[in-house]
């Protein structure tokens, strides 16, 4: 028995109107069962079963009024439903049934007539027809405001920062200002689970632990994206680096999508602790698709970048193309190697370089002749926005020896300026 | 005994549903704590092991801590013995006591338990420092480097291992603000309470210093293990700290003797002004005694031995993160013993283009071709290096006598060394083109041509 219940279902004779002084005598149904449906994240659905005897319709009685009420709980009338679903029989249920009326026509032992609402209150009245007393399992269920869920994710790589394992977490608001005995919920996916709801009470478990789950870590350089690195290194910018993961069965993910969600990354410190690397929120990921987590700023890798050569040859009156060379520098001071993605936003280049108006749309380019062999090419963010990959060695390990620098050149032939 | 301020992990053995406001709990103490400070934004780990006693079945352990701010989503725990009999089964944080959680656990193993507890926390910082002293020629110097540690966070941490975490990390939420989202507020000020609990802390930390062997040399400075973890580096301080709440340490992580540097001018005005700039440059390698981890940010401060038993401030500036064998760049502003200044000695315009309106001609476009000298003196009784930088925006012919390149399409560089007391002069002629005369927008690098009359 909880010590506060909110909601409250009362079933009496009623005497007089719904809509008058509404002097009740009532039998308390209890809950026998609850479910919360978390699937929707914008709406939470409470179904609740309750055992409600009701009496034989018709005499001096009329037919059984069911008073719902609530206070102090965001609950949204319009939506509650009320199914009686079963009668008890020899301590058994069993589906209702139809019964022919006097007229010759033919309803279900036990019906929904109306529902009436009372003025200025958190109220409903239902009518129900019972062609016998009986007692007959109900549902109500109604759309609830402040139960909600939302999820987190903990993920611990492992030193070599080639795999991680995966938590998943789904965190229990209720705020609603009721509470929920041994409730069944579920989250839209996975196994339902049953748990006690209290008021203003957060809850915290863990849904699903992914293990060795492969994860690729990239590194991003994008000029126009992030600018100067600071006032002493104008010509850098900063390289931030990402874990990689993918959403399916061959990454040892793949069983639902992931919901959108905080995520905080660890990593093992080789001496049986853990330290942090950093968070990132996490959106909804399909399956089959990526999840891109930022991790924070490489400061082991720099890279400056230069315009070399900004050569205009004029076609026709104002029409021109135009020759862009572009010069990446890179060290690695990592003692691994690494591949940093170089993003050239070439609509934004032609646009400094060419006077290009980025409203006509994506800019006319070719690679042009002079562009060194040194990297390859990624279009994964479209035509006009080439992703440089290119492959840098670690530090040499007698420190006597200079960082390689590594010079990319990316020769750039405008074609079709104005 | 030493009492923790702020946490407290509470067994209760009360039967979980029964009698809500009176608790029956014991009050296990911290066995060790580690703390992990991040420096880039205001957050540590800290990691403590405590001893409860679990019953086979279900038990409620819980935690609950007041006047600190930690992120009520972080607090985790999981235990280090009998892994596989105890499972965590939910967390759940109740509306009606703040700051403070109930962790439910089905064991079925019945006796002492190890368990480790994790969290966020706020209000712990550190930041590093530097001091360089170079000798009286300014050719090599010492080179200190120390870490300081603040603890505001309105706990006590005695005893603690303390780890400092180099690099720069996402967060997308501050510690701080998570501590306060519940509605819950969180005195910034010690209360009584605390201050006397603080004091009690200290006294104990004092009476441990004490009670410590006195026999041998005093104690030697505990080494800092520096170790790399992903993009960050580790710094361990060996051993354990206590960091009274509101105090502060700082310990020396780097020193070096005898480090080599160079000496180098900059004139780069549209970088740094219209003087050439000082900069001391070294490398963070084996070369310059240094080089096991990266350097993180930090103010540096540089003195000259004088050679009269005292010492001259150099300068002061914040050097940023530096990674292993990368270059230590120190720019102490301006020198007045070395002076730079360019001059344009003639000016040509010619190649004019005209454009006819209402039967006049107007000019629309011409060439100008200036000469210039730069020229730099070095009133020191150095040699010293010097590079120039110098941007020509707009459609550019340049060339010079002296060695030159491109730095960029707009930007030409050279290097050269001037002599003591000695001078430079860097000639130059720029053609530009202007108005319609102008087809590009960049430098183009010439050999010197004869004069042109």
């Amino acid at each position: 028995m909880r010590n506060r219940l909110f909601i409250a279902m009362l079933l009496g004779a009623m005497l007089a109107s719904p809509a008058m002084a509404r002097i009740k005598l009532a039998a308390l149904p209890v809950r026998e069962r609850v479910e919360i449906q978390l699937d929707n994240p914008n709406f939470t659905l409470v179904e609740e079963e309750r055992i409600v005897p009701l009496l034989k319709s018709g005499g001096k009685t009329g037919n059984n009024m069911i008073d719902f009420s609530w206070s102090n709980t965001a609950i949204e009338k319009d939506t509650i439903q009320f199914r009686p679903i079963a009668i008890r029989q020899g301590g058994q249920f069993r589906p209702i049934d139809e019964v022919s009326l006097p007229d010759g026509s033919t309803t279900n032992e036990v019906t929904v007539i109306n529902v009436a609402y009372p003025p200025n209150e958190n109220a409903l009245v239902w009518e129900v027809y019972a062609a016998e007393a009986c007692a007959v399992k109900v549902r109500v269920s109604y759309l609830i405001q402040n139960l909600r869920r939302s999820f987190s994710y903990r993920a611990l790589a492992e030193k070599d920062e080639k795999s991680l394992v995966l938590r998943k977490y789904i965190h229990l608001h209720n705020y609603s200002g009721e509470e929920f005995g041994m409730a069944g919920v579920w989250a839209g996916f996975g196994p339902k689970f049953n748990k006690p709801l209290e008021q203003q009470t957060e809850i915290k478990m863990l849904l699903a632990k992914f293990n060795d789950v492969p994860v690729e870590k990239t590194f991003t350089f994008d000029w126009y994206a992030h600018g100067k690195l600071n006032a002493d290194k104008p010509y850098a910018s900063k390289i931030l680096m990402h874990y990689k993961l993918i959403n399916d069965e061959a990454h040892e993910l793949g069983q639902f999508p992931m919901q959108p969600g905080k995520v905080r990354i660890f990593i093992e410190d080789g001496r049986g602790g853990e330290a942090f690397l950093g968070e990132d929120w996490a959106g909804l990921v399909p399956l089959d698709e990526e999840m891109l987590l930022y991790l924070g700023e490489a400061r082991d890798i720099v890279c400056t970048r230069t315009i070399q050569r900004n050569d205009r040859t004029v076609i026709r009156g104002n029409l021109f193309d135009q020759d862009v060379i572009v010069r990446y520098e890179i060290e690695n001071f990592r003692d691994k190697p690494a591949t940093i993605r170089v993003v050239e936003q070439l609509n934004r280049l032609a646009q400094e370089k060419g006077g290009w108006d980025v409203r006509r749309g994506d800019v006319e380019w070719e690679q042009g002749p002079k562009s060194t062999d040194n990297f390859k090419f990624d279009f994964d963010l479209g035509g006009a926005t080439p992703t440089l990959l290119i492959d840098l060695p670690p530090r040499p390990k007698d420190q006597s020896e200079e960082v390689e620098t590594i010079t990319v050149e990316f020769h750039v032939a405008f074609k079709n300026l104005w | 005994m030493k009492r923790t301020a702020i946490i407290i992990l509470s067994v209760l053995l009360a039967a979980p549903l029964s009698a809500k406001n009176v608790d029956l709990v014991t009050l296990p103490k911290r066995d060790t704590v580690q703390l992990t400070i991040y420096n880039s934004a205001d957050i540590t780990l800290a990691k403590e092991t405590r001893y409860v006693t679990l019953k086979a079945g279900a038990n409620q352990l819980q935690f609950s801590w007041a006047n600190t701010l930690i992120d009520p989503t972080s607090v985790v725990i999981r235990p280090l013995d009998h892994k596989d009999e105890i499972e965590i089964v939910d967390t759940i944080f109740p509306g009606q006591k703040p700051q403070h959680l109930i962790w439910n656990i089905e064991s079925e193993f019945e006796g002492q338990v190890a368990m480790e507890v994790s969290y966020f926390t706020s209000g712990l910082t550190w930041k590093m420092d530097y001091v360089g002293i170079t000798d009286p020629d300014e050719t090599t110097m010492g080179f200190r480097g120390y870490v300081r540690v603040f603890n505001s966070s309105g706990e006590e941490y005695d005893n603690a291992e303390i780890r400092l975490i180099v690099g720069t990390i996402n967060l997308v939420e501050k510690i701080a603000d998570l501590a306060r989202r519940r509605g819950i507020p969180v005195p910034r000020k010690a209360t009584r309470e605390h201050e006397r609990m603080r004091r009690e802390v200290y006294a104990d930390s004092v009476a441990a210093a004490e009670a410590m062997p006195s026999a041998g040399a005093p104690a030697a400075p505990k080494p800092i293990v520096k170790e790399g973890l992903s993009e960050y580096f580790m710094f361990s301080v060996g051993g354990t700290e206590t960091i009274p709440n509101n105090w502060s340490k700082r310990m020396k992580a780097i020193d070096a003797s005898d480090v080599p540097f160079d000496v180098v001018y900059r004139m780069r005005a549209h970088q740094y002004g219209p003087r050439p700039m000082r900069w001391f440059v070294w490398a963070n390698d084996e070369e310059h005694k240094l080089g096991d981890s990266p350097m993180p940010n930090g103010l540096v401060s540089l003195f000259r031995d004088n050679g009269q038993d005292g010492l001259t401030f150099l300068g002061r500036q914040l050097v940023r993160y530096t990674p292993i064998t990368d270059d230590i760049e120190i720019n102490l502003g301006p020198d007045d013993l070395v002076v730079y200044e360019t001059k344009r000695m003639s000016v040509v315009r010619r190649e004019f283009t005209f454009q006819t309106r209402h039967g006049k001609e107007y000019v629309i476009g011409w060439d100008e071709q200036a000469k210039w000298v730069d020229t730099v003196r070095n009133y020191r009784t150095k040699p010293i290096t010097f590079e120039l930088r110098r941007r020509w925006p707009g459609d550019v012919e340049y060339a010079s006598e002296m060695p030159t390149t491109l730095f960029d399409v707009h930007t030409i560089e050279a290097t050269f060394t001037v002599d003591a007391r000695d001078k430079v002069e860097y000639p130059a002629t720029v053609l530009i083109h202007h108005a319609d005369r102008s087809k590009q927008n960049r430098i183009k690098l010439k050999t010197p041509q004869p004069d042109r009359e």
